[in-house]
């Protein structure tokens, strides 16, 4: 009974790895199709800028990442990544910070909270004005940023599948063989 | 840094990292290593396999993109890292498309099931 209980976890496990084989081929076609689309809108850029106009050179010596991932654990244990986007605002206060009564003269100025440092625009690394080549660029390279993210919390889970699946097909080589 | 979570490392030649870049992952500052490399004709296997080993090293960071031909140069180190994070994606170049066969967590996959395993 032990072991037919196992042969029926082991199927649902392969089950679960040929979906997420499957879902992560299909993320991966989209991925390698958003980034030739940024190719081909980098070097349409190129074209319109020079071709010297668009790369390492123009990259800015201090730089502050915009996109980063937190890792969110689930019932499991698996890890699962989560895109996190810096440059959400907080919502600026209107009004007076204090109720008191203000003077006209020798106005005590109440200093101003210091605004959220979002990060740069990393087209700003290239000119005030960009072609839209450039913009569509980082859109499809920003899209597929996002399918990354999805795609290594899939590869992830496949790992994870596979070791079970080791040691399941261990216990039941095991059952296998103390019934003989 | 506690606070915004892993970054997202690249390497990976020109294009690949421009693009990466424009799309908000890059760091560089004076205190940090860039978490970014830029792969030319002139870059040594050994400077890719030594950045690629700072990656995977670094705390900060959770996902690594690299361009599969240069993934190839370096594939016993990808082959040995087997912690599921750092993530590492295999992704294609616009010399080197994309290639399932040298995938290193397809090439895994390929191998889960043995003829035995099918009876």
């Amino acid at each position: 009974m032990a072991a037919a209980d196992l042969r029926a976890e082991l199927d649902s496990l392969v089950l679960q790895l040929l979906w997420d084989l499957e879902e992560l081929e299909s993320k991966r076609a989209a991925l390698n199709a958003r980034v030739e689309e940024g190719w081909l809108s980098l070097s349409k850029a190129r074209y319109a800028m020079g071709a010297k106009s668009v790369g390492p050179l123009q990259y800015a010596s201090c730089m502050e990442p915009q996109v980063c991932v937190c890792t969110n654990e689930a019932q499991n244990g698996l890890q699962k990544f989560r895109v996190v986007r810096s440059g959400s605002q907080i919502p600026e206060e209107v009004g007076p910070c204090e109720a008191a009564l203000r003077r006209r003269k020798g106005l005590t100025r109440i200093p101003e909270p210091e605004p959220f440092s979002a990060s740069p625009n990393p087209l700003n690394w290239f000119g005030i004005l960009v072609p839209h080549s450039l913009r569509q660029a980082q859109a499809s390279f920003q899209e597929g940023l996002q399918l990354a993210v999805d795609m290594a919390s899939l590869q992830i889970q496949i790992n994870w599948g596979q070791s079970q699946l080791r040691g399941l097909q261990e216990k039941l080589k095991q059952l296998g063989l103390g019934a003989a | 840094m506690a606070g915004r979570g892993k970054l997202i490392a690249v390497i990976g030649d020109e294009d690949t990292v421009t693009g990466f870049l424009l799309g908000g992952i890059g760091e560089l500052n004076k205190n940090r290593h860039p978490n970014f490399l830029v792969v030319e004709k002139d870059t040594t296997v050994n400077e890719i396999e030594d950045t690629f080993r700072q990656f995977l090293n670094r705390d900060d960071i959770g996902i690594i993109l690299i361009n599969q031909y240069i993934a190839e140069m370096v594939r016993h180190a990808l082959d040995a890292h087997q912690r599921s994070i750092p993530a590492v994606l295999e992704i294609p170049s616009k010399e080197h498309p994309y290639d399932a066969a040298k995938d290193s967590i397809l090439r895994r996959a390929k191998g889960m099931f043995t003829a035995e395993d099918l009876r």
